[in-house]
């Protein structure tokens, strides 16, 4: 995490003095840009059995490459995680035995994808996007009873369809904001205790966050 | 630069508020009750008829025993015999050859690490398997187990008389644990809603 706040330090002082001098006349076309999104994450269908809060303990880094017009393919990467306290709940195992007792459930998963979005007014002040990210995650989903931590670690594949707009904070800025929501489907599965089995997990992401943009 | 630093402070705080953890199995430990119970899934329940529980709770520590007999104990031991009651079986005294018999064991001021099976067996005051006139307990599963005793918690075994004239051998059908049940913390309410918890999940449990 040290890294993370380090290198962001460096980016942000070294690009600050890149700052556009040109005349507002128009905006400019990035060539790349790069996000740095807080995440909030809303579980839906088995997932959300399993965890129903929604979680704003998320973040996510990405970067996009301008092809042609207003294509970009690009990567993110991330951290997240849902978590919920439940009191009292009983879970029952094959063998006979059963534990009554308050429990902790949480899952924590590290997305990585690959991006292909579509940019309509690239040049603009206001730059909406439609997107779709394909890769996948690691999870990890623990059950905490006392001092029970049981668990399953899974990869997966995923799929994210995402809309959103890049802000930027005047015409000729080097610096933006991110506004993005996304739905994520993956084949991850929760197989935790009787009765626990998902058939996928899916969860809609709400994205905020900063973008560095290049010329 | 304001506006540098701010974006700074932001990113770290974002970043910081997503790795929260939960508690540690010491603070969990610390929580409030834990009703775990665990059965012979191969002993069909049906075949017991009758069965005896003592009008008193053990307690033990690490240096003493004694009984509880107050209303708090009356209300475990009547809990349970309502709870077998309900489920056909009848209660019987000791010298009428009870099929099952109740032990109830409270873990008095001690917060300990041991395992479960094998700690309290014999110790002075407790019922030793000789009592029924059997060689030793067993149990025919791997039992409920807890590595941390707390202050107040209770266990409830539930011994299998059935077995004696063939080998001698008290076979453990139900056992029980329930953490921080008995520190005085709890109503007599709540201390009969765990035991009526322990048999409501136990659902391999009835004479029908």
């Amino acid at each position: 995490m040290k890294k993370i706040i380090g290198l962001f330090t460096v980016i942000i002082l070294l690009t600050g003095s890149l700052q556009a001098q040109e005349k507002a006349t128009i905006g400019f076309k990035p060539s790349s840009y790069y996000t740095f999104s807080w995440n909030t994450t809303f579980t839906l269908g088995d997932f959300n059995k399993w965890v129903t809060n929604a979680s704003p303990a998320g973040f996510d880094f990405g970067g996009r490459y301008l092809l042609d017009r207003g294509l970009t393919v690009g990567f993110n990467i991330g951290w997240q995680r849902v978590s919920q306290k439940y009191g009292y709940q009983t879970y029952y195992d094959l063998d006979g035995s059963a534990i009554t007792a308050d429990n902790y459930r949480f899952t924590w998963m590290v997305p990585f994808q690959g991006v292909i979005a579509y940019h309509f007014l690239p040049d603009k002040l206001v730059s909406p996007y439609l997107g779709l990210g394909i890769g996948g995650d690691y999870m990890e989903h623990h059950l905490l009873v006392q001092e029970i931590d049981a668990y399953n670690t899974r990869w997966d594949f995923s799929l994210t369809p995402e809309v959103g707009a890049l802000i930027k904070f005047g015409n000729f800025s080097n610096w933006g904001a991110l506004v993005a929501f996304n739905y994520k489907w993956t084949t991850n599965k929760i197989e935790l205790y009787k009765g626990s089995k998902s058939k996928d997990l899916s969860m809609l992401n709400l994205k905020v966050g900063i973008c560095l943009i290049i010329r | 630069m304001k506006a540098k630093l701010i974006l700074l402070i932001f990113c770290a705080g974002l970043l910081f508020s997503s790795c929260s953890k939960y508690p540690p199995s010491s603070v969990r430990l610390t929580e409030d009750m834990v009703i775990y119970t665990k059965y012979d899934t191969a002993t069909p329940f049906s075949k017991f008829k009758t069965f005896y529980i003592s009008d008193t709770i053990k307690w033990i520590d690490s240096k003493d025993s004694g009984y509880y007999t107050d209303s708090r104990a009356q209300s475990v031991l009547n809990q349970i015999t309502q709870n077998m009651t309900k489920r056909g079986y009848q209660k019987v005294g000791l010298n009428d050859s009870p099929n099952l018999a109740f032990m109830v064991v409270v873990v008095k001021n001690v917060n300990t690490t041991v395992y479960y099976p094998g700690w309290y067996w014999g110790y002075p005051g407790y019922y030793p398997p000789w009592y029924w006139g059997g060689s030793g307990y067993y149990y025919p599963y791997y039992p409920a187990y807890i590595t941390s005793y707390a202050t107040g918690t209770m266990m409830i075994d539930m011994a299998d008389l059935t077995t004696l004239n063939v080998d001698q051998k008290i076979w453990i059908r139900w056992n029980v644990y329930i953490r921080a049940l008995m520190t005085g913390d709890h109503t007599i309410s709540q201390i009969q809603q765990c035991i009526d918890q322990a048999f409501t999940q136990t659902k391999g449990f009835s004479i029908n």
